[in-house]
């Protein structure tokens, strides 16, 4: 592979921009290949055999064509022969074995260039044992190649599942579902055609000129010599084409992209515009989008169909000089017609690479820009690192130390919890309110490592948090999210999504517990119900009750629920909550709620506010405190303007 | 009347604009469709169909030249006169007398002439041609989308825009992908045609010999088809799963990771991959079969040409360059053909691809219009009566039961009810979003139904819960299209509504651009913007769907009073969810299960001690806060 890679080298050095920022780019291109190294050994042997096997198809394409202008010359001499009344004796061979022999004659005598002279018959013979050869050679190789393609491909998606499964929060909000998406599917997608069409037009642009080039100069040195400068000036033009090509298909890109969201961004709005009556302009306004996307598009077409033109009127050029000087060296006698033919074959061999290279450069730039992008996720260390210690307990009771916990997101400066200190007795019921961005979720999320602490210190049971296995920390706190995802499976295993083969009364208890149970009766299969993106479309409140059950079936020692209540009406939850108190008797509940109803029914209420506890008691101590939260209970009981208190009750 | 409405609209399947279609192979019905926004552009097309001859033509003759000038007439010297040459030696021999050049100098100087006018004619064939199809399918598109635009809210209801713009975008790409095929098809079937023509009069047996090939390649690629499209489909279908499966984790990672999932989610994606690959590795072993296959096809018909050729030559019936000329034509014999095979697969895809375009444009469902619609006066009073309107989106489920209320020229009217009451619906439907079964609305007591969507639309502003902006300026979002907005207007309404304050902040005022629906704006801003928006068009009546979302409270009073100078001298109708609108308004109408349950003041119902005094107490008091997000008392 290292050889390949510097013969990408080579290619790349031959297609060299002008610029200083392109020349940095094809640098960086050919070390961002490398990496591929790894990826691409397991299927070395494949991919050198499938070369290999090119080049022996490459043999027999060409020597068919050999064959043709031998058999034109054979028949051009068995006509003068016959002009000249000589009767020639067309020895003919009589069995399989000899015609088999025969065959083995000719193709030895194309690779030895002897003068053996043989009959049309036997050529044909021989032409179509090429093209068999070929046929096998050929199909053999791109079948190795296109399979290790496929390979690297499998094994590229393997390695990304496998990374991002590894990550944590931060790399998340750097990358976003979209963009891996696209380097899962577009990426990965490049690198095989790399590897899989790539590497056949690497191999073409390889054989061919060798091929080409040296049978030529066995027939005649002269016209070679006359024929081949023609292939530069037809690479440069093919390649300041490619430059041109590249710019116009980006903008193609950006104007059916822009068309696209200009539809899309229409259509979502269509009520905002029919409410307006503004669909008259918008439909004159779209005309625009779609009159420039047609515009570019044209423009495309047109450079491409001048490349169309310019690229046979070189070809004819060099077509012409063959005519006219192989014309001429045909009457001296210094070559035969089939001569002629094949020259102009050996022309067409010549030009096809060059039609390549061009398209060759952009999948080699495209994909290494691929890989780098791929391996951005590969890189990527893990934010979160399981190191246990060994010495922490093999079961949490539920009591939890935090001292002066602060957090900063990664790349802001903001810290979003400072100095957080406090003990959670085991057992108890905690509840924290704060307006949005006061750091609720963010403390929630320390407890169970979705984030790490630092600066602080989180002791559970007297350990540091970091010292448990993650797998345990995780199943012994069950925690659920403030954004309630569901899975595009079965509702039966999203509520049991952290082991899929509990009992279905378990499954039903819990979903009880949640108040769930009607909906799910209500559901054309209910448990199996298919749910998701995909499957049935479940209100937010029954979202929320389904996550709650998947948090209570595990029956932690600590339960944690991030605000999974805004989307429940006020009974349900009160039904919900009552039902909590008794299943979580002496069990560590830690939730977040702006709901005085719900907040009330904690043992201890931590008003949180930019990051920091500005009142922790009781709802009753709270109360007599008299400070916030107590003004957020009148708030809600009294029905109070909101706009009065703004005002008149700051603090 | 209302009858014949309601018997003209039967209620419509919105499954079918989703449905599987014919399945057609080659529908000509869809095609001469087509045809007519071609049509516009026919002489481009025909112009491109004599270029195309042409240049066909003119490929000929330069294999011609080769093969009958150069080798029959200058090398052999003895040119036979019983096949074609196209009179080119003819040509050749007058160029020598009259320039008294050498033979093969002349022989170059014609296939010079030739090999400059070939690639000219092509290259405007090919414009010509392009030209027509990308304006042709510029115009349906344009044709679609304006049909879309048009289509009632009864139909986005139903219809999810995914499937618009799949047809706005990817169907006309599939189209022009399609017409563009055919029309290289033709391309290279024109030469092919004139090849016949000259090899069947060079050699009728050696030509029907070569032709023999034709149906083997079209056998061949008919199984290669047949083999592969269900593993092409498992393919797809692999692939597409595992991306669904990739995105998913992605999306609940955290789950995820918490449920300790990692491990078997890892497998189930293992699995997918595996058999992924499988199929992958069974399409290509038949893929390179086929690939292979027709690569070879040519190079056999050469072996054909020189064993057939050497007798023929011999008993004089063909000359060396004839045999040459073959050869030499082999190539635009079997492009063609092997091509057929490949624009196949895009054909059919582009038949399922028009059949969904047409299928669009044919979707009638509208609003119905007055036939001859009473016009309003140049100003409204502003009164809205609603008399006995039931309504109901699908026939089995009813959302209004005889709704009748009054609201007075300049009175504010909250409307207040549990989800899914029908509040919204009164206010759809007094924007004529939909046809409605029974009762009657008026408007200045003028009935609705007697008068254009489009002119009770300009008279009511409303401001929806999920406002949308456009990407473009803020002042675009204000002004949105409205020709008779001055600049000066737009940021008088921005002024009056609070919302110049922020608007002045940003870098370039009102010229800032908004990106990605104004996602660079905050809610409350956004809100500002939509009370602007509407204040700009200064309708008669205003209605508003008061947002539910997280304000902060400077913001939030902002947008109170923008709202109090929106309202005044309106009759507003206000889907009210914060108390204080409640208050503030004239009356308030307690929808429940889509019937009028109760109606007066807030004080009034208050004391009715019924549903108002419930929800007052359940509902309003939380979602004060849970709006807000915040706490009173911290500013």
């Amino acid at each position: 592979m290292r050889q390949l890679c510097g013969v990408l080298l080579v290619m790349q050095q031959l297609c060299k921009n002008d610029g200083a920022f392109c020349k940095h780019k094809q640098k960086c291109s050919l070390k961002s290949l490398r990496r591929l190294i790894p990826f691409i050994n397991p299927y070395r042997t494949q991919i050198l055999v499938g070369f290999a096997a090119f080049f022996v198809a490459r043999f027999f394409e060409i020597s068919a064509f050999y064959l043709v202008s031998a058999g034109i010359d054979a028949i051009g001499e068995v006509v003068s022969s016959f002009q000249n009344g000589a009767e020639t004796e067309l020895s003919q061979p009589e069995t399989f074995v000899d015609y088999l022999l025969r065959v083995l004659l000719i193709i030895s005598t194309i690779v030895t260039r002897s003068d053996l002279k043989f009959t049309v018959g036997e050529i044909t013979l021989g032409i179509v044992a090429c093209v068999l050869m070929r046929f096998f050679f050929v199909m053999f190789a791109r079948r190795a190649v296109r399979r290790a393609s496929i390979g690297v491909s499998y094994d590229l998606r393997q390695r990304l599942y496998a990374s991002v499964q590894k990550q944590g929060s931060d790399f998340f909000a750097r990358m976003g579902v979209g963009d891996i998406m696209t380097r899962a599917i577009q990426d990965i997608s490049l690198i095989q055609r790399l590897i899989a069409f790539g590497s056949f037009m690497f191999v073409i642009m390889i054989y061919a000129p060798l091929f080409a080039v040296s049978f030529m100069l066995g027939k005649s040195p002269s016209l070679t010599l006359l024929v081949l400068p023609f292939m530069p000036i037809i690479f440069i033009y093919a390649k300041h084409v490619a430059g041109q090509l590249a710019v116009t298909s980006r903008e193609v890109q950006e104007r059916l992209s822009s068309l696209a969201s200009h539809t899309q961004e229409n259509l979502s709005g269509i009520r905002t515009v029919q409410a307006q009556a503004q669909e008259e302009s918008e439909i004159k306004r779209f005309w625009s989008t779609n009159n420039a996307y047609a515009k570019a598009f044209y423009a495309q077409a047109r450079i491409n169909s001048l490349m169309m033109a310019w690229m046979p009127f070189f070809a004819s050029a060099a077509q012409l000089v063959i005519i006219i000087y192989g014309g001429h060296l045909v009457l001296t006698n210094e070559l035969t017609v089939g001569d002629l033919v094949f020259f102009l074959y050996c022309l067409s061999m010549l030009l096809q690479p060059i039609r390549m290279a061009g398209m060759f450069v952009t999948i080699v730039q495209r994909s290494a820009v691929a890989t780098d992008r791929l391996y951005e996720i590969y890189d990527a260390v893990p934010e979160i690192e399981d190191r246990p210690s060994h010495k922490t307990p093999d079961q949490i009771q539920g009591e939890f130390q935090l001292c002066n916990l602060s957090y900063t997101y990664p790349r802001t400066d903001v810290k979003v919890l400072k100095n957080i200190s406090l003990t959670i007795r085991p057992g108890e019921s905690l509840a924290i309110v704060g307006r949005i961005g006061s750091g609720k979720s963010t403390l929630l999320k320390l407890f169970t490592r979705l984030l790490d602490v630092s600066p602080g210190q989180l002791l559970i049971d007297g350990h540091d948090v970091r010292d448990y296995p993650l797998a345990q920390l995780r199943s012994q706190i069950a925690q659920v999210l403030q954004d309630p995802f569901l899975f595009g499976e079965p509702l039966r295993e999203n509520i049991s999504y952290d082991n899929p083969e509990r009992d279905l009364d378990v499954i039903w208890d819990s979903a009880e517990a949640a108040a769930l149970r009607d909906t799910i009766l209500e559901l054309p299969m209910q448990m199996e119900t298919l749910v998701g993106e995909r499957g049935v479309t479940l209100s937010g409140g029954q979202k929320q009750r389904a996550t709650l059950a998947r948090g209570l079936i595990r029956n932690a020692p600590v339960l944690i629920l991030d605000d999974c209540f805004s989307s429940v009406d006020t009974e349900t939850e009160e039904h919900i909550l009552s039902r909590l108190k008794n299943m979580r008797r002496n069990k560590t509940t830690i939730l977040v709620s702006h709901r005085v109803s719900t907040l009330r029914h904690s043992d201890r209420i931590v008003v949180m506010e930019e990051g920091e506890i500005v009142e922790i008691g009781s709802h009753e101590e709270l109360l007599r405190l008299n400070g916030s939260y107590a003004e957020l209970e009148r708030a809600q009981t009294q029905g109070a303007k909101v706009s009065e208190s703004a005002v008149s009750g700051g603090c | 009347m209302n009858e014949a409405r309601s018997a003209g609209q039967p209620a419509r399947d919105h499954a079918m604009f989703d449905a599987e279609l014919s399945g057609a192979v080659l529908n000509v019905q869809l095609l001469s469709r087509l045809l007519k926004w071609l049509r516009p552009y026919s002489s481009k097309l025909y112009l491109s169909a004599v270029l195309i001859l042409i240049t066909s033509f003119l490929a000929v003759l330069m294999e011609v030249i080769i093969s009958r000038v150069l080798v029959d007439y200058i090398i052999i010297g003895e040119p036979n006169s019983v096949m074609p040459d196209l009179r080119m030696i003819e040509l050749t021999q007058w160029i020598e007398v009259q320039l008294g050049l050498d033979p093969l100098f002349a022989a170059g100087l014609l296939f010079f002439v030739v090999m400059t006018i070939f690639p000219v004619v092509g290259h405007y064939h090919r414009l010509t041609l392009i030209s027509a199809i990308v304006q042709g399918l510029r115009d349906l598109r344009q044709d679609l989308f304006a049909h879309m635009e048009t289509r009632p809210s009864s139909f986005y209801d139903k219809v999810p825009i995914g499937r618009i713009m799949t047809r706005v975008t990817n169907d006309i790409e599939a189209l022009y992908e399609m017409l563009r095929g055919m029309g290289s098809l033709v391309g290279e079937f024109v030469p092919f045609f004139v090849a016949l023509t000259i090899m069947l009069s060079t050699s009728v047996d050696l030509t029907l010999l070569l032709l023999l090939f034709v149906p083997v390649v079209g056998v061949a690629t008919f199984f290669f088809r047949r083999a592969t499209r269900e593993i092409f489909r498992i393919v797809r279908n692999t692939v597409s799963e595992l991306n669904q499966n990739l995105q998913e984790n992605l999306s609940g990672m955290q789950v995820v990771q918490l449920s300790e999932r990692e491990e078997r989610n890892f497998e189930a994606y293992t699995a997918i991959n595996k058999s992924n690959r499988r199929y992958e590795y069974q399409s290509i072993n038949l893929g390179t079969v086929y690939g292979a296959f027709n690569d070879s096809l040519a190079s056999i018909g050469l072996g054909i040409i020189i064993w057939y050729g050497g007798g023929a030559v011999v008993q004089d019936q063909m000359s060396l360059g004839g045999v040459i000329l073959f050869t030499r034509f082999m190539n635009m014999l079997f492009t063609p053909v092997v091509m057929l095979g490949e624009q196949l697969n895009v054909l059919f895809r582009a038949m399922a691809s028009g059949e969904r375009i047409f299928q669009a444009l044919d979707w009638d469902e509208q609003i119905h219009e007055p036939i001859n619609p009473h016009t309003l006066p140049a100003r409204l009073k502003g009164k809205v009566e609603f008399r006995n309107v039931s309504f109901a989106y699908s026939p089995d489920v009813p959302i209004l039961k005889n709704v009748s209320v009054v609201i007075e020229p300049g009175q504010k009217l909250a409307i207040v009810g549990p989800t899914g009451s029908g509040k919204s619906t009164m206010v759809r439907l007094l924007g004529r979003f939909y046809d409605f079964d029974r009762g009657m609305i008026f408007l200045d007591d003028i009935d609705l139904n007697d008068l254009h969507s489009r002119d009770v639309r300009q008279r009511i502003g409303v401001v929806l819960q999920d406002f949308h902006i456009f990407s473009g300026t803020i002042l675009d979002n204000i002004v949105l299209g409205n020709e008779s907005i001055s600049r000066q207007r737009a940021i008088e309404a921005a002024r009056t509504v609070n919302a110049d304050g922020f608007i002045n902040r940003l870098p370039e005022g009102y010229d800032t651009p908004l990106v990605e629906r104004g996602t660079n704006l905050s809610q409350g801003q956004r809100q500002l913007l939509a009370f602007a928006r509407v204040l700009a068009a200064d309708p008669e009546i205003l209605v508003l769907d008061e947002a539910t979302a997280s304000i902060d409270t400077e913001t939030e009073l902002l947008i109170q009073d923008g709202l109090h100078k929106l309202m005044q001298g309106r009759t507003s109708i206000l889907i009210a969810h914060r108390l204080q609108t409640i208050q503030e308004a004239d009356r308030v109408l307690v929808l429940h299960g889509g019937e009028v349950k109760e109606f007066g003041t807030h004080q009034e119902l208050l004391d009715l001690k019924g549903i108002y005094a419930t929800l007052h107490e359940l509902q309003f008091q939380d979602v004060s806060i849970d709006d807000k997000g915040n706490l009173p008392g911290h500013l």
